[in-house]
């Protein structure tokens, strides 16, 4: 029977065979699962967070974080230098992105295909699922009008120096421009996977299960059985446990769960490579501060981005800059300081402009791993060339927002680090301290802990997904992506998991 | 498989970290006496003592409020930390046990900013400085728990809607509204 199955429904442990089992429904997974579903396979999805709909999303940070995003929206790495935002809810962080949908650039393709010998993953190959899916998703650009104030610092600013900027692809259709994307859509205008692919897989077949917790993974022989427990949502609690067994299982739990779970059942990592070559698209921001209101929170998020600084050296790195919708939380926590000075930056609130600095990396190097009561644990440290690259695009955000008439700006140093003109920026970065929590940063974009390559010593799965150890464990999501992007992630996983599952349709016939 | 790490490892590697957790839990508390009698007896995460370090931290970090507008103390940050600390994991928790502890003891306070009372017993300017010596700490561990502290304030602070009213934060853009707050 297809349906949605809550936590809430179950008293009984869960006993269910399929041909398919997914663990996480975001991007990876729920794509997966439409496409398997869509084939007649028997698809069972695992999602550990719950099942929320429109009605559910109040557009307060309070409900958000406490229903939609891992650890509350804590989860950091192991120093608490980064914070690193995912999704945990049925449509992962889809559910909670800000929309932006963008293709992969040629260059990280084909560095793929050249480095990684990936097959099957060149512009060419992939443009068919990026325009089915852009079809299926109505990605388009917003038109002139609809960008708000704090997009317009970017658009305005970078013209003005020349650099280059536009609008963003968004996945919306009748969005209602209430700035709440990061929160839940509450007018399902956002078409992320929860009302997309998710509803279309259970219309096909599948069974979704939410608040159902995988904990690890057994083999026997051809079949796989996934072990875990039913989640009381109110207190997080374990209200029961399941067993689903399958021939092919799917793991899509992002880039921090999914090597956890393989580290707790012990599985595909005879390349010692689970769990290594964690990127972040390593983020942190400026804030201006205008003398017009731009309330930062309201309006479409994010919609137009400067793309000037994207492997301008050739040396697959750079940075790129888009705006970010500063809820109260979010500002107050970027705003450096604390106590008076801290509040009086806050009571300017409503004039405050936010663009965020996303670096892609070259020579940092992050990790997940597992602590002691088998959780994950998540560990980085910023290359030398990687921080001078996220100091140049924090120097050139800021110089955007004098351009676009920002009487002030600060970066997010925990000592405030405030600059009147461009012409301060460059002493006022020689001063700074750049150590460890003396800059806040983030990660909304975690890729590569179970990397692809073609080669099983270098890495976890094949171009199809296919864990190199084990015939029929697949990893799709984030996990799998061999080097940061540079640009937001979601359309690359999506792309990435239909190409895959169709490869599964074909290759993992229905048993008979 | 993998090392194991964490938060506390982190705090234990460094080598003053070490001396300074095995140390904390000596550290007499004794002048709060007072404060400590009108505290919530519900307290589910906290000590009495963990829970007014709490409302001192908060209280400090968020800032004084304008005439009429919210407090940490009107908000109830404490409380709420409580409330949300009950369900955490708990390696999360003990972290969070050993840091106040470590936070508030006067030993540390002395060896740290040469200060000779514990957090709970300075007087507000000196905890401005004392919180100041933690984030611009040469040492990660203590810039580490400042933005722990940090975090936990403004959070349980600004996701309440009574704090919002000071920043003039009116919600979300619900389009029958748009034209009034742009």
């Amino acid at each position: 029977m297809a349906m949605i199955l809550q936590g809430k429904d179950v008293t009984t442990p869960v006993r269910e065979n399929a041909d398919v089992c997914i663990i996480g429904s975001g991007c990876g997974g729920g794509a997966a699962a439409k496409v398997l579903a869509e084939a007649g396979r028997r698809v069972v999805v695992l999602e550990e967070g719950g099942y929320y709909t429109a009605s559910d999303f109040d557009m307060t940070e309070e409900t958000a974080y406490r229903n939609l995003y891992r650890e509350r929206g804590g989860q950091a790495t192991d120093d608490l230098a980064v914070t690193v935002l995912q999704g945990r809810c049925v449509g992962g962080s889809s559910t909670v992105n800000w929309t932006t949908s963008l293709r992969t650039p040629e260059f990280v393709l084909d560095r793929w295909e050249h480095v990684f010998d990936v097959k099957g993953l060149s512009l060419k190959e992939l443009e068919p699922y990026f325009e089915r899916i852009e079809k299926y998703l109505n990605i388009h650009l917003e038109p002139e009008e609809h960008h708000n104030p704090n997009n317009r610092i970017i658009l305005t600013g970078a013209q003005k120096l020349g650099y280059r900027a536009r609008a963003i692809g968004r996945n919306t259709r009748d969005c209602q421009e209430a700035g709440a994307c990061g929160l839940g859509c509450p007018f399902d205008a956002k078409l992320s996977v929860n009302v997309t692919y998710i509803p279309d897989a259970v219309k096909a077949g599948a069974v979704v299960c939410a608040d159902f917790k995988a904990e690890n993974i057994e083999v026997i022989g051809n079949t796989k059985r996934v072990y875990g427990t039913v989640i009381d949502r109110a207190t997080n609690a374990r209200k029961t446990d399941f067993v689903v067994e399958a021939p092919v299982v799917i793991l899509s739990a992002g880039a921090i769960h999914t090597p956890a779970l393989l580290f707790r059942s012990g599985l595909a990592n005879s390349s010692g490579e689970v769990g290594n070559h964690l990127t972040l698209h390593l983020t942190s921001a400026v804030l201006g501060m205008f003398e017009g209101v731009v309330y930062p929170a309201g309006g479409i998020p994010q919609s137009a981005m400067c793309d000037e600084f994207l492997n301008t050296n050739n040396d697959g790195g750079g940075f790129w800059i888009e705006a970010v919708p500063a809820y109260p939380v979010l500002a107050s926590l970027a705003l450096p300081g604390f106590g008076d000075s801290h509040k009086a930056l806050m009571r300017g609130y409503k004039h405050i402009g936010a663009s965020i600095v996303l670096v892609k990396e070259i020579d940092s190097e992050g990790s997940v791993g597992l602590n002691e009561y088998g959780r994950p644990v998540i560990s980085y440290n910023i290359g030398e060339k990687d921080l001078d690259c996220m100091k140049r695009g924090l120097k050139t955000a800021a110089r955007i927002h004098f351009a676009a008439g920002a009487k002030k700006v600060l970066t997010l140093h925990a000592e405030k680090n405030e600059f009147t003109s461009s012409g301060e920026l460059d002493e006022g970065f020689a001063r700074a301290r750049w150590g460890r929590n003396e800059l806040s940063l983030y990660s909304a974009h975690p890729l590569g802990t179970c990397r692809m390559a073609e080669h099983p010593l270098r890495s976890v799965v094949n171009s199809h997904c296919e864990t190199h150890d084990i015939g029929g464990l697949f990893v799709i999501d984030g996990s799998v992506m061999p080097t940061s992007l540079g640009v937001n992630p979601q359309l690359t996983i999506l792309a990435v998991a239909e190409k895959s599952a169709e490869w599964i349709a074909e290759n993992f016939p229905r048993p008979q | 498989m993998p090392g194991t790490f964490s938060r506390r490892k982190f705090l234990k590697d460094t080598a003053f970290g070490l001396i300074v957790l095995s140390a904390a839990r000596f550290i007499p508390l004794d002048r709060a006496a007072a404060a400590l009698k009108n505290l919530p007896d519900q307290l589910k995460f906290f000590s009495p003592m963990e829970f007014l370090i709490m409302e001192n931290v908060a209280g400090r970090i968020v800032g004084t409020p304008a005439p009429g507008m919210a407090s940490v103390e009107d908000v109830g940050v404490a409380l709420r930390a409580d409330a949300f600390l009950a369900g955490a994991e708990p390696e999360i928790q003990n972290q969070l046990h050993e840091l106040l502890a470590v936070f508030n003891g006067a030993l540390f306070a002395f060896l740290f900013e040469f200060q000779f009372s514990s957090f709970v017993n300075m007087s507000p300017e000196d905890q401005d400085a004392y919180l100041n010596g933690w984030m611009t700490s040469s040492l990660a561990f203590r810039r580490t728990a400042f933005q722990a502290l940090k975090r936990l304030s403004l959070t349980l602070f600004y996701t309440d809607p009574r704090a919002w009213e000071e920043i003039r934060y009116d919600g979300m853009f619900l389009p029958w509204e748009r034209e009034k707050k742009q």
